[in-house]
């Protein structure tokens, strides 16, 4: 009886195993099925553009939301009228689908001040703004700027009336404030930013922008040398040029004395004047009461359970009918551990809208009815989805002359099956190409994505050969002179979640089939960036990102100890020489053009020589690519209005903020 | 103990500054990887603000001596707070959820223990033991991740985190009683079924133990019933490995298990203290090593007492001595 029992309970145990894995199969194919019926066509980079409009804002007949009408009513709040800038300055922002309606709560989950600058790229309000496409800025907090021939000369123009959260006036004087109290006396921890200086052509010679009043609303910026894209450059560098000086000049140190700035350190709970200085001054959204022009203002503290972003009463843009801006009432983002956790409460239909990896793109798909949300698929600036680079300014000698030779990384290139690569590594939504400027980005070029993108094991072993690196008796290439040759290839994890390895482990497979020895090493992100800073990493998984070389080239143009492809050129760059090593060849020719672009006098020349960097990347592709950019999949909760299905996804755009979010709506 | 607790104290300190880099070099990466460009100097200047580029000794005794006097925990470079603030403000959910964690294993160890050793291999001894095993083999956080799929596909609702939105900010009411003893099934299932096995299985021996000794004879054949037998004696005598390992529960009960906790996403001071190992955060680190020792020597004067009180024996061993 014992005996009979315990074999019914083991094979019990074992059908249920069984039982289970047949179900497995039973959703794949019900999975697999759903992908066919999905187009998994790439993205291209084009944009949804929003609506055109033309609005005689002089006309307009200002509304609001009804919680403000109530305070109006009791006299809490001012009017509408009062609280926004006057008629002809106020700003009217296009929609991307329709005129929306006030109300609702949009629900982002966050780790809290981790992810601090999400929100701040959500609610970012910048002193001239990224158009749609990327091709330049436009106006926003400003309203506009005149420019003199030379470049060197600056008059923006601001909105007459607009007020900061707090109801006091937004003024020239909030900019000058800025620039001379603030950024030249570097009271948040940073020292001034690249855009505020400008090159001289001729000596090398860089010196700091004048920034003066000339009336309440118009600022002069002026410079010694020509700075043709002080505009663009500014809304990369620093976004906001201004600061309420209401506010600011009563706890600056150098203003009131550091007795008093360290008793106004203690009142807000921050430990020592530099941390005020750095969180009223740099971080500030997250610093509750200090004054912003943002649509939404932090009223909880960043680790509450619920932090709530409401509306701001002072807003100062207007939908083309009049209606004031924000639609939404506020942001409600609930503290959650661990990424992990975002999307089990997003098919559960908790969340209204976020960004998911491509490996989650199945998952979403099948959950779009219990969860009620749509999804869809934004770019980013990527070059590639999966990529290799070597360092070319590696310390070990022999190493060096191995990366740095262009058959080497051709090699390297055309030894892996990229089709069977992408079927693996992306479940075949993506496809096997070089790493290239993305299409829909300035500086593409058709047919570099098919750049030494054919599997050809053969030529990948001739290639070597001549190089002179013969294979052991162990099937391993060794060094010309004989020395057995490794490669360790770095993996940084960024955070403890998501697929790290497969990729890794597959490129591994393809580079030691044609004789390399290859290790991956995983290391975490803080010894990572040791190994960076020292030109400890040998070769790493990277794919750089960007979308004008001009303005934000650091990823492929070594101008800081920033990546690790570039070994210590970078550091020598930045430090003038003192430290790091002086590049030679093609990689000192990055840093020679990037210093034309820098002093360049009109933007022509900046187009000629961003371009020139671009063609130097095809010529010696440094950066090798396996599989096509990872598009960012999108879930949109069904009532949430005004999402463009389209959109440059990237850091520079201000990932979400990019999608203006003042602009968008619950509606049926 | 208080010279073992300063020992323990020095090696915490030392321990946490073993990894490669400090602070510093973790908030560099974080700001790296949030696209912000750091110069020299500004580390530089990072390292003197944080004090991180004094010598070992002197951060100890400068720690130890703002606990000493002030009750200064000092202050945690992560959240920009005291110390003494970070830890304080999860104190109470997670005394609550693992207070409760505790309650339900020893409540449901301890009788289906019981049960088990008088019902030796009844249907009844197997299933508890097969479940029991079951809980134990399972990690904690697979099962919590599969609990939570369960109960969003039954349904609809994950039932992550304390308590549902709209009752965070709310004031107590029925309602968001109700709420959060939903929201503490899973927690409590998942994490009270890991520890009850052992102590099912432990209960279980300890009993059948007791059972065959002379004293439960003689009770016997001098007529004493069979409840008061099994109540006064041998539950008492098999207790006794249980008191003394209740102790050693008390560090669980403030680190709150931390990976389902973050599984989960409940608001308990497990994933702070992972987050702030990883970051190198040295002083909430360290203060948090340094309770737990602390806590784990506590803890062992609790079972000494409970373990004194529930056996005479000791008690008589020590007055005849």
């Amino acid at each position: 009886m014992k005996k009979g029992l315990a074999l019914f309970i083991v094979l019990a145990l074992m059908i249920s195993m069984f039982a289970g894995c047949s179900n497995n199969n039973n959703s794949a194919e019900a999975s697999g099925s759903e992908q066919e019926s999905v187009t998994t066509e790439q993205t291209t980079g084009e944009v949804q553009e929003t609506q055109k409009v033309e609005v005689d804002t002089e006309t307009l007949i200002l509304s609001e939301a009804p919680e403000l009408a109530e305070k109006v009513g009791t006299g809490e709040l001012p009017a509408v009228e009062e609280r926004m800038p006057k008629l002809e300055d106020i700003m009217i922002e296009p929609v991307f689908d329709s005129i929306g309606q006030y109300g609702g709560d949009l629900r982002f989950p966050w780790r809290g001040k981790k992810d601090k600058w999400t929100l701040e790229k959500m609610t970012e309000e910048a002193l001239f703004r990224f158009k749609l496409d990327g091709s330049g800025v436009e106006p926003n907090v400003a309203k506009g700027y005149d420019v003199n021939e030379d470049a060197t000369e600056y008059m923006i123009y601001l909105r007459e009336g607009m007020k900061w959260s707090d109801g006091v006036a937004f003024t020239a004087d909030d900019i000058v404030f800025y620039y001379n109290e603030m950024v030249l006396k570097e009271t948040f921890g940073k020292s001034p930013y690249n855009c505020y200086y400008s090159v001289n052509p001729e000596t090398g010679e860089k010196t700091l922008a004048d920034v003066t009043k000339v009336d309440d609303y118009t600022v002069k910026v002026k410079f010694a040398d020509s700075s043709v894209l002080f505009l663009e450059r500014l809304a990369i560098d620093n976004k906001w040029m201004f600061a309420p000086k209401h506010y600011m000049e009563q706890l600056l140190p150098h203003i009131v004395g550091e007795a008093e700035a360290m008793k106004k350190a203690e009142e807000m709970g921050f430990s020592d004047i530099k941390t005020l200085g750095k969180y009223t001054g740099y971080y500030y959204w997250i610093v509750q009461d200090r004054p912003t022009l943002r649509p939404w203002l932090l009223k909880t503290d960043t680790e509450a359970a619920v932090a709530r972003w409401e509306r701001n009463p002072y807003y100062f843009k207007a939908d083309a009918e009049g209606k004031q801006l924000p639609y939404i009432n506020s942001i409600v983002c609930q503290k959650i551990e661990s990424s992990d956790n975002i999307i089990l409460e997003s098919i559960a239909g908790n969340v209204d809208i976020n960004v998911f990896e491509l490996t989650d793109f199945t998952l979403l798909m099948e959950n779009r009815d219990a969860g009620d949300f749509r999804v869809t698929q934004w770019s980013g600036t990527d070059w590639a989805g999966n990529a290799v680079v070597f360092n070319q300014g590696v310390e070990d000698v022999k190493l060096r002359e191995v990366f740095t030779d262009i058959r080497f990384r051709e090699a390297m290139s055309v030894a892996v099956d990229r089709v069977e690569l992408a079927a693996l590594v992306t479940d075949d939504l993506g496809s096997g190409q070089q790493a290239s400027v993305p299409e829909g980005l300035v500086n593409f070029k058709e047919g570099w994505a098919d750049k030494w993108s054919d599997y050809d094991v053969e030529r990948a072993n001739t290639l070597l050969d001549e190089m002179g690196m013969a294979k052991g008796s162990d099937g391993f290439r060794t060094y010309k002179d004989g020395s057995d040759f490794e490669l360790n290839i770095f993996q940084i994890e960024i955070d403890s979640t998501s697929e790290m390895g497969e990729f890794e482990a597959l490129i591994k497979k393809y580079y030691e089939a044609v004789g390399i020895k290859t290790n991956i090493k995983v290391v975490d992100s803080t010894y990572g960036e040791e190994l960076i800073q020292s030109n400890g990493i040998v070769a790493q998984t990277f794919v750089p990102a960007l979308f004008n070389v001009a303005l934000r080239p650091d990823n492929i143009v070594p101008i800081r100890n920033y990546r690790s492809w570039y070994g210590s050129y970078g550091l020598y760059y930045s430090t003038h020489g003192e430290q790091g090593e002086k590049p030679e060849g093609d990689i000192a020719l990055l840093q020679e053009y990037y210093n034309i672009i820098q002093s360049a006098t009109d933007k022509e020349v900046v187009d000629e020589y961003s371009q020139k960097i671009i063609d130097l990347h095809e010529k010696n592709q440094w950066i090798i690519g396996y599989t096509s950019p990872k598009p960012r999949i999108v879930l949109v909760k069904n009532n949430l209005k005004n999402v463009p299905s389209k959109l440059i996804y990237c850091d520079e755009f201000r990932g979400y903020g990019h999608s203006k979010l003042q602009q968008y709506y619950f509606g049926n | 103990m208080v010279p073992l607790v300063f020992v323990t104290s020095m090696v915490v300190f030392a321990v946490i500054q073993l990894p490669p880099g400090d602070y510093v070099t973790t908030y560099i990466a974080t700001l790296q990887a949030e696209g912000e460009a750091v110069d020299q100097k500004i580390i530089e200047d990072l390292r003197e603000e944080y004090g991180l580029d004094q010598s070992l000794p002197v951060q100890y005794f400068k720690w130890m001596k703002n606990i000493v006097t002030k009750g200064d925990f000092g202050y945690s470079f992560s959240y920009n707070k005291p110390v003494n603030d970070v830890i304080g403000e999860r104190m109470a959910s997670t005394l609550l959820i693992s207070g409760l964690t505790m309650i339900f294993t020893y409540v449901v160890a301890i009788p289906i223990g019981i049960y088990s050793a008088l019902h030796q291999y009844s249907i009844g001894d197997y299933i508890a033991t097969i479940i029991g095993f079951l809980g134990m083999a399972t990690p904690n956080f697979l099962l919590a991740i599969l609990l939570m799929f369960a109960s969003f596909k039954w349904f609809g609702d994950p039932m992550m985190g304390l308590m549902s939105m709209e009752y965070i900010d709310a004031p107590m009411s029925i309602a968001k009683f109700l709420d959060i003893c939903k929201h503490l099934i899973i927690p409590v299932i998942v994490i009270g079924t890991g520890g009850t096995c052992g102590l099912i299985r432990v209960m279980r021996g300890q009993m059948l133990d007791e059972l065959d000794q002379q004293y439960v004879l003689t009770g016997r054949s001098k007529g004493l019933e069979e409840k008061k037998i099994r109540r006064k004696y041998i539950v008492r005598a098999a207790l006794n490995p249980i008191a003394s390992s209740i102790g050693w529960n008390l560090t669980k009960i403030f680190s709150g298990s931390t990976i389902t906790a973050i599984v989960l996403n409940l608001p308990t001071q497990g994933p702070i203290m992972l987050g702030a190992l990883r970051n190198q955060d040295m002083y909430l680190a360290g203060t948090w090593l340094l309770f737990m020792s602390v806590l784990t020597m506590v803890g062992t004067l609790i079972s000494d007492i409970v373990l004194a009180w529930i056996d005479p024996r000791i008690r008589l061993m020590d007055s005849r001595m």
